[in-house]
């Protein structure tokens, strides 16, 4: 099971600031803030707390058998561990996000195609001194005069000259 | 007669016209239509067309006929011609020559005269809308590559979500320890503190039932000592004194 000394995972700091996008500054701001608190919590408290001088005590408090029973009862005494319920909602969180990032990068992949064979075509287009205008309607299909529409010139709405 | 010499002449020369063939200055005439497969892409038109001499008669002209006649050998023809049909009256000259070669001498002025001038401004009219469509494409082009780039660092961004995780794994777990630190102190001090109560209440009884004991005691002695008691110890307090006085007197 999870013990106390679940160890901390180092947290490159500066190469997760990198990889922020300007629009979630702030949500990575109050995390990191959270996380110093946190950790300056942590490191304020002692790891044990200090022992405690039975035998001083047994020598000075004149109440017989009351520094014996207090010390058996703190030795019994078990301290319970906070329960851990958010790790398992983060590792939900994290396979959820793991799936909606897959997605978003096929998506963004098949965009970059797009771009890149869109690219491609204007890159190997003939120059514009060598074209005519059936050419240019080829290579830009959205300067295609309508004929069917407009039969009479311009061959498009007067609103679009 | 040498007319007609010239006439049978010119169909035999014709056949043996040898093809176009690339001169020195010409532009290439364009084989067209000479293969099965047709190029592709078409190879652009050429800027200008073939040269002429006069505005009229092909430069071709003046290369098929300087092999035989050298270079004046067009020129004369030209002339031969030309006084051919006017003395034989094939042309006539009449009112219409007149206008013609007015008009005619009219417009080779104006064309030479005007002709640069117009012609670099439809070529400027030209040239912008090229250089716009120009700048379209270019930034077409330019759009498209930052577009690409910005999705390879969206991608790049989204493959640092681990981090995320790690540094909420992180909280929770420094959150879990430091409330068992905190309880563990808690105890500790809690059970110290009632410790102490008691060692400190056990101090100050001893401390009470020792003033106590003293006031009593000094409570006692103050109260027995008797007024007769009282007389001879101050008498006592004076001789010495006096005795002291002495000492110090003999000192000084």
């Amino acid at each position: 099971m999870a013990g106390r000394r679940a160890a901390l995972k180092a947290v490159d700091w500066a190469a997760f600031a990198e990889r922020v996008p300007p629009n979630q500054r702030a949500m990575f701001n109050a995390l990191k803030t959270r996380n110093d608190a946190l950790t300056a919590r942590l490191a304020a408290l002692p790891e044990k707390p200090p022992a405690i001088d039975w035998a001083f005590y047994k020598a000075n408090v004149a109440k017989a058998g009351m520094v014996d029973e207090f010390q058996k009862k703190f030795s019994a005494l078990k301290v319970p561990e906070p329960v851990d319920t958010q790790t398992a909602k983060i590792d939900a969180q994290e396979k959820e996000t793991a799936k909606s990032t897959a997605e978003y990068i096929q998506a963004s992949k098949a965009r970059i195609a797009q771009y890149e064979q869109e690219l491609q075509k204007l890159k190997s287009m003939i120059p514009f001194e060598q074209m005519t205008y059936e050419d240019l309607s080829e290579a830009f299909p959205e300067t295609k005069l309508n004929k069917e529409k407009y039969p009479y010139w311009p061959h498009k709405s007067i609103a679009d000259l | 007669m040498l007319s007609r010499l010239v006439l049978r002449a010119a169909p035999a020369a014709l056949r043996a016209l040898p093809p176009p063939v690339a001169v020195g200055v010409l532009h290439t005439t364009r084989t067209l239509h000479t293969t099965q497969q047709s190029l592709a892409p078409v190879p652009p038109l050429p800027e200008k067309g073939g040269e002429v001499r006069h505005g009229l008669i092909p430069e071709e002209f003046f290369q098929f006929l300087y092999p035989k006649t050298g270079v004046t050998g067009p020129y004369m023809l030209g002339t031969g011609l030309l006084l051919y049909l006017l003395s034989k009256e094939i042309y006539v000259v009449n009112h219409e020559t007149a206008a013609a070669a007015c008009i005619l001498t009219v417009i080779v002025y104006a064309i030479k005269k005007f002709g640069p001038d117009v012609a670099a401004f439809a070529d400027k009219l030209n040239e912008e809308k090229m250089a716009t469509a120009l700048a379209m494409k270019n930034e077409a082009v330019q759009s498209l590559q930052t577009a690409i780039e910005d999705e390879k660092k969206e991608q790049w961004r989204a493959e640092g979500r681990s981090y995320l995780f790690d540094a909420k794994r992180n909280n929770v777990a420094m959150l879990l320890e430091a409330n068992y630190r905190e309880r563990l102190l808690m105890v500790y001090n809690e059970v110290k503190k009632r410790l102490d109560y008691q060692v400190a209440m056990q101090t100050l009884k001893r401390q009470k039932e020792q003033d106590h004991m003293i006031q009593w005691v000094e409570r006692n002695v103050v109260q027995s000592i008797t007024p007769q008691q009282q007389k001879e110890s101050i008498a006592k307090c004076i001789l010495d004194l006096k005795a002291l006085s002495k000492s110090a007197h003999a000192v000084v």
